[in-house]
């Protein structure tokens, strides 16, 4: 089956956590794209379940984001209202700012 | 969304196909016939080899200890042999003494033989003779004797030794012994009857039962000059043992073989012992060598039916891959309007890993005679999902742009009609309105990257700032703007494919473009060509999309 997986394919880690205020934390390492935003998704999904007032996305050490990735982040926000990235690279706090997206997924100051 | 990872076993829908290659696969196991592995017949071989090698020395080893056992019990049967000769020579002897002393007194050597003679004693028929011719023994206790009794005093035997007289083809056969002091005085002769047959076992005498034996009378093994043997049968087959013995004046041979095994049966049996076990061992070797096998090849088959599975999905795979990309080809649009003064160019490539295809498209409208609508997009997602919201999306524009052309009002309802479904996906839109006379343009973006202006040396990103994309749940706004545009410029509107790289600044892979981009048009090169060779080739992992749009005055 190499012939189909021409790419590295991503690796993504994923951790949750809760903080004191209730927010959900949703802390991503290495690389988002089509090939894995699907397991962040059943993982956003498990987490907005709980209706927690806030989900904090932790990118310090997310590398890459792609469009898939952008939608799931897009998904919490219409699904729990406020979703702030914490951290974000500079890749990816760019992506957000040309997406148009500062004033859905706002940036921690 | 589909997952794109070309590792999933079976694309999501396939599962009534995915289960035929398994059913059909799974005959072949059992339609083998068993075959023993060359690893187990060696071995078998091998084991039976050494097995027989082991067997024969032990076998060796027994058959010379059982000769060495063997001569040393011919040894001790001499001995004791050799021992009986003085308790018969020494009776007789006394008695001739006596009878030569008491000139041939018949009662006095009558009185002294008799406790010698009897059954359990040591002579059954004892007779005093007188040397010199006599025909009847002067006195005789026990039995009478039987053979060539008269021969005793006719015979010059001897005088001062055991005589051994053997009277073996006698009717009545018998072994006798004489002796006599002087050759003028008396003989006393003493004589035993052999069985006819001479089938005797040794009286009593159970330190020997383990042998057997034949008895002959002189050197010679002759059947003639048997006089006592153990078994039916002579000569003796197999191992035996022979050895002469001294008796008197005469000899004995004495020949001996075993009963059993002399060395105790487990000697004897362990040659067959060995061979047993050897046996069993090799062919458990060979069992387990077999069972190994066979599992290695099992494995292999395994492997072997995986890797069908794995092409027969492969295969589906690549027909749903083809019918994705079908459908995407065939809702891009596959003519461009003419528009006077305008060169419009367009180009699609799928994302390298072959994976499913995405949401990208693009559509150029002719608004009137002098004015067109360019619309370039990004449904999130990719798949047969991605094309099909790709196409509704598409379709929408396509009825806004007849009511209202305006990019910000096209945004607006387009969002409008999103926001009004249940639906799980975004698309990133730029719409460009094109004047093509008044050579100005009128961009708005829903999260879209700004498009690429070459203006005949430079090149620059139109400035635009970009509202949410189409999707959002919460009410947006989309902005407007409009950008003068000098005669002969190039206007290039793309999707995020042509300039994301894995941890890298969008930045960078934007002012990439941009350089290949105005390089590119100084050569006077094909742009979207160009940049096709240069940016989608490598590192790209999206699909892409761009449009160009030339002024040509």
């Amino acid at each position: 089956m190499a012939e189909l997986g021409d790419t590295k394919p991503a690796t993504l880690r994923i951790d949750t956590h809760a903080e004191e205020s209730g927010a959900a934390v949703i802390t991503l390492a290495g690389d988002l794209d089509m090939s894995n935003a699907d397991r962040l998704k059943e993982t956003v999904a498990a987490v907005t379940a709980e209706r927690p007032p806030l989900v904090i996305f932790s990118l310090a050490s997310l590398r890459f984001i792609d469009s898939a990735g952008i939608a799931v982040m897009l998904r919490a926000a219409t699904d729990v209202g406020e979703v702030r990235l914490r951290e974000p690279t500079a890749p990816i706090r760019r992506v957000v700012e040309l997406t148009g997206l500062g004033h859905v997924l706002q940036i921690e100051p | 969304m589909t997952d794109a990872q070309p590792a999933a076993v079976t694309p999501a829908g396939t599962d009534s196909q995915d289960t035929e290659p398994a059913r059909s696969s799974g005959r072949t196991p059992q339609a083998r016939r068993w075959r023993p592995s060359g690893a187990a017949l060696l071995g078998v071989v091998l084991g039976l080899i050494v097995t027989a090698a082991l067997s024969l020395t032990a076998l060796s080893v027994y058959n010379h200890n059982e000769r060495r056992l063997l001569k040393l019990r011919v040894h001790e049967v001499d001995l004791v042999l050799a021992a009986t000769a003085p308790t018969i020579q020494t009776p007789l002897a006394s008695a001739a003494e006596l009878a030569d002393a008491t000139g041939g007194n018949a009662a006095k050597f009558s009185s002294f033989m008799v406790p010698f003679v009897g059954p359990g004693r040591e002579f059954t028929s004892v007779s005093l003779w007188k040397l010199g011719g006599a025909k009847r023994p002067v006195a005789s206790v026990g039995v009478a004797p039987a053979n060539a009794a008269n021969r005793v005093a006719t015979l010059a035997l001897r005088p001062g030794s055991l005589n051994v007289m053997g009277e073996l083809s006698s009717p009545r056969p018998s072994l006798g012994f004489e002796y006599n002091g002087s050759s003028k005085g008396y003989a006393v002769y003493s004589e035993d009857p052999l069985p006819s047959s001479r089938r005797s076992s040794l009286q009593g005498n159970s330190a020997f039962a383990d042998l057997n034996y034949a008895v002959y009378l002189g050197r010679a093994q002759r059947p003639s000059d048997l006089l006592l043997t153990s078994v039916k049968e002579l000569p003796f087959r197999g191992l035996h043992e022979s050895d002469t013995v001294p008796f008197g004046s005469g000899t004995f041979t004495l020949v001996v073989a075993p009963v059993g095994s002399l060395g105790g049966q487990f000697f004897k049996d362990l040659p067959w012992i060995i061979l047993g076990v050897g046996v069993l061992i090799s062919l458990a070797a060979a069992t387990m060598t077999e069972r190994l096998a066979f599992g290695r090849q099992r494995a292999l088959r395994l492997a072997g039916e995986l890797d069908r599975v794995a092409a027969e999905n492969r295969r589906m795979y690549i027909e749903q891959r083809d019918v994705s990309m079908t459908l995407q080809h065939a809702l891009l649009p596959d003519t461009l309007p003419e528009v006077p003064g305008l060169r419009v160019a367009t180009r699609y490539v799928p994302a390298p890993s072959g994976g499913d295809v995405g949401g990208d498209w693009y559509d150029v409208i002719a608004v009137d005679s002098n004015t067109v609508l360019l619309v370039i997009g990004d449904v999130s997602g990719h798949g047969l999902e991605a094309a099909t919201t790709m196409a509704l999306v598409r379709h929408a524009v396509l009825a806004y742009v007849a009511q209202d052309p305006a990019p910000a009002t096209v945004l607006g309802k387009l969002s409008e009609f999103v926001r009004g479904r249940t639906h799980d996906y975004f698309a990133t839109v730029l719409c460009v309105l094109v004047e093509v006379q008044a050579h100005r343009i009128t961009l708005a973006s829903a999260g879209h990257l700004p498009p690429l202006l070459l203006d005949g040396h430079d090149a620059r990103f139109v400035s635009l700032s970009a509202d949410p994309p189409i999707g959002f749940p919460t009410v947006a706004e989309y902005h407007q703007t409009s950008v003068s545009v000098p005669p002969g410029a190039t206007l290039v509107a793309f999707t995020d494919g042509l300039v994301e790289r894995r941890g890298e600044v969008l930045d960078v892979g934007l002012e990439r473009l941009r350089e290949i981009a105005r390089s590119g048009q100084r050569a006077g090169e094909d742009i979207l060509g160009r940049l096709a060779r240069d940016l989608t080739s490598d590192d790209h992992h999206d699909d892409t999309a761009m449009v160009s749009i030339r002024w040509q005055s």
